[in-house]
């Protein structure tokens, strides 16, 4: 246990002996702040003529103001989790201190829960500025104190799976810059992919004339591909969960998403003993 | 302490070490010698737990590497061939990081700490960022950090490697000491500096130990130890000459 926290430590310290952290607490910051300045002045402006923008009455708070920042905030740290992720074993590859690592007394365990826990802290430090902003946005319209902590609460969902998947890939890479393009390269493939799913039609594309168990088989593979593409990536579960509704499975799919990258770069890590055997 | 049965690892096809054996009591200073490639560096990757063994069987202080792994890097300092270190912290914020993890009590570790830098002649230096300092410096830090918790082991990848004469006999000097507390395996190219600084030697080549014995002793008219080691090294190229060059050693 004390290993984890020792480890944990110096990774996180490290975070700020290096400009690493100040820039990517700082970009946060700001993009995040202009996020929802423009999207209270969007709501404003609506409200004050809802039928000009397509709405018949003044739009929900929450619905139209709070979910989509906060869903803009969980996919802003998909952009910027690979500056968070990328240095925190391959960095230690690159350099040799692997040696030293692997050979301190420390289990695979303390470094990697280690490692993960100082990548949460960064996490964790960036949503004080969303709490500041949805503070402010209660002062305008009553928010239930919940509500703001499960807005909160969804994109350290987010981020938790995303640190994970970025530690895999910085587990399997020798260099900081594969692992950071690597991890941002799959990000935005996972949202594109999310988006692109969202417009694919409903209906089972094979041709009305064709077998029936042909279509069937058809419409079944279309319908996995399609479930896959709008369930898999990692924004897909959190407009519900932005907008105060817990359900269990949105949860899970972000801790068992986060549980499975740990487990692979425990795989990875271990890797060295039946590599090249 | 350290006792190595029939030790063997492959990189892929490529045989580094071949049913390497050999036993270093405890209190002993060890040399490690053998020409580049030999397997020295991956015989002591794999004592001290980095890289596993194909095969054989390596013991340390009654510890087996493979199943106690903890047990073994517990009593083990280990100062790597290019002493690979966090450039961005400085000399005590680092030792102080190795203290904790190497779980000695967080009263103790500021005097622990203490006691290797003097011990390394660190102290003027101990708020420099490890990044800045020069090469023997470095190499220092590398050696703090393996001493720390006094392990009874130390195993020494070329501790002497790039440093200016003045700091190889000081490193020396400070080795020698370790002798009778410490069992320490030295690996060198520098055949001098075994027969200074160590009571036995070791050579290794192409995978295999080709002498294990006491450091011949030149001033009674045997064979020196370059003598010996170039004999040890020749009989066994000479007849697979055509390989020379191909048995490098690989990063894992």
């Amino acid at each position: 246990m004390s290993g984890i926290w020792t480890v944990c430590r110096r990774e996180f310290a490290s975070y700020f002996q290096t400009p690493v952290g100040y820039v990517a607490l700082g970009v946060y910051a700001l993009i995040c702040g202009m996020a929802f300045v423009l999207s209270l002045f969007m709501y404003s402006k609506v409200s004050l003529q809802p039928p000009a923008y397509g709405y018949t009455s003044i739009p929900n708070f929450g619905e139209a103001l709070i979910s989509p920042y906060l869903v803009f905030c969980g996919i802003l740290f998909m952009f910027l989790s690979p500056l968070i992720t990328m240095r925190l074993l391959a960095e230690e590859r690159n350099r040799g201190t692997l040696e030293l690592l692997l050979t301190w007394p420390l289990t695979d365990r303390d470094i990697v829960f280690g490692k993960y826990l100082a990548a949460v802290g960064m996490l964790l430090l960036m949503m004080p500025v969303i709490a500041l902003h949805l503070f402010l946005a209660a002062r305008f319209r009553p928010l239930e104190p919940a509500a703001i902590a499960l807005g909160v609460a969804t994109v350290v969902l987010m981020g938790l799976a995303l640190i994970s998947l970025g530690m895999f890939i910085s587990a399997v890479s020798r260099s900081q810059v594969v692992a950071g393009t690597l991890t941002f390269g799959v990000n935005l493939v996972m949202y594109i992919a999310g988006n692109v799913g969202e417009k694919l039609p409903q209906r089972n594309p094979a041709p009305e004339g064709w077998p029936e168990t042909l279509r069937v088989l058809i419409g079944g593979a279309w319908e996995l591909f399609r479930g896959l593409l709008t369930q898999l990536p990692l924004d897909a579960h959190a407009r519900d969960l932005t907008l105060g509704v817990a359900r269990p499975r949105d949860v899970v799919y972000y801790l068992l998403f986060a549980a499975f990258f740990l487990f692979l770069t425990f795989r990875a890590l271990e890797s060295r003993h039946w590599r090249g055997k | 302490m350290i006792e190595v049965v029939d030790l063997t690892k492959n990189y892929g096809h490529l045989r580094a070490v071949d049913g390497v054996s050999f036993t270093i009591p405890a209190g002993r200073i060890t040399g490690f010698l053998g020409p580049n490639g030999a397997g020295k560096s991956t015989t002591m990757r794999v004592i001290t737990g980095f890289t596993p063994a194909s095969g054989g069987k390596v013991q340390v202080a009654g510890f087996d590497v493979a199943r106690e792994p903890l047990e073994v890097k517990r009593r083990v300092g280990y100062l790597p061939e290019h002493v690979p270190l966090y450039e961005e912290m400085t000399v005590r914020g680092f030792l102080g990081f190795v203290a904790g993890i190497k779980g000695i009590a967080r009263g103790e570790r500021r005097s622990e700490v203490d006691r290797v830098m003097d011990r390394c002649g660190l102290t003027v230096m101990a708020h420099r960022i490890i990044g800045n300092l020069s090469k023997g410096y470095r190499q220092r830090v590398g050696l703090a950090q393996a001493l720390l918790g006094n392990p009874p082991v130390l195993i020494l990848d070329e501790p002497t490697v790039g440093l200016d004469p003045r700091q190889i006999a000081e490193v020396r000097a400070m080795i020698r000491a370790f002798g009778g507390e410490h069992t320490v395996l030295l690996s060198t190219h520098i055949l001098p500096e075994v027969s200074m600084v160590c009571d036995g030697v070791i050579i290794i080549h192409r995978g295999r130990v080709v002498y294990d014995g006491p450091v011949p002793d030149a001033g009674k008219g045997g064979a020196s130890l370059e003598e010996l080691f170039m004999r040890a090294v020749a009989t066994d190229a000479a007849g697979r000459e055509e390989e020379t060059g191909v048995r490098k050693e690989e990063e894992p």
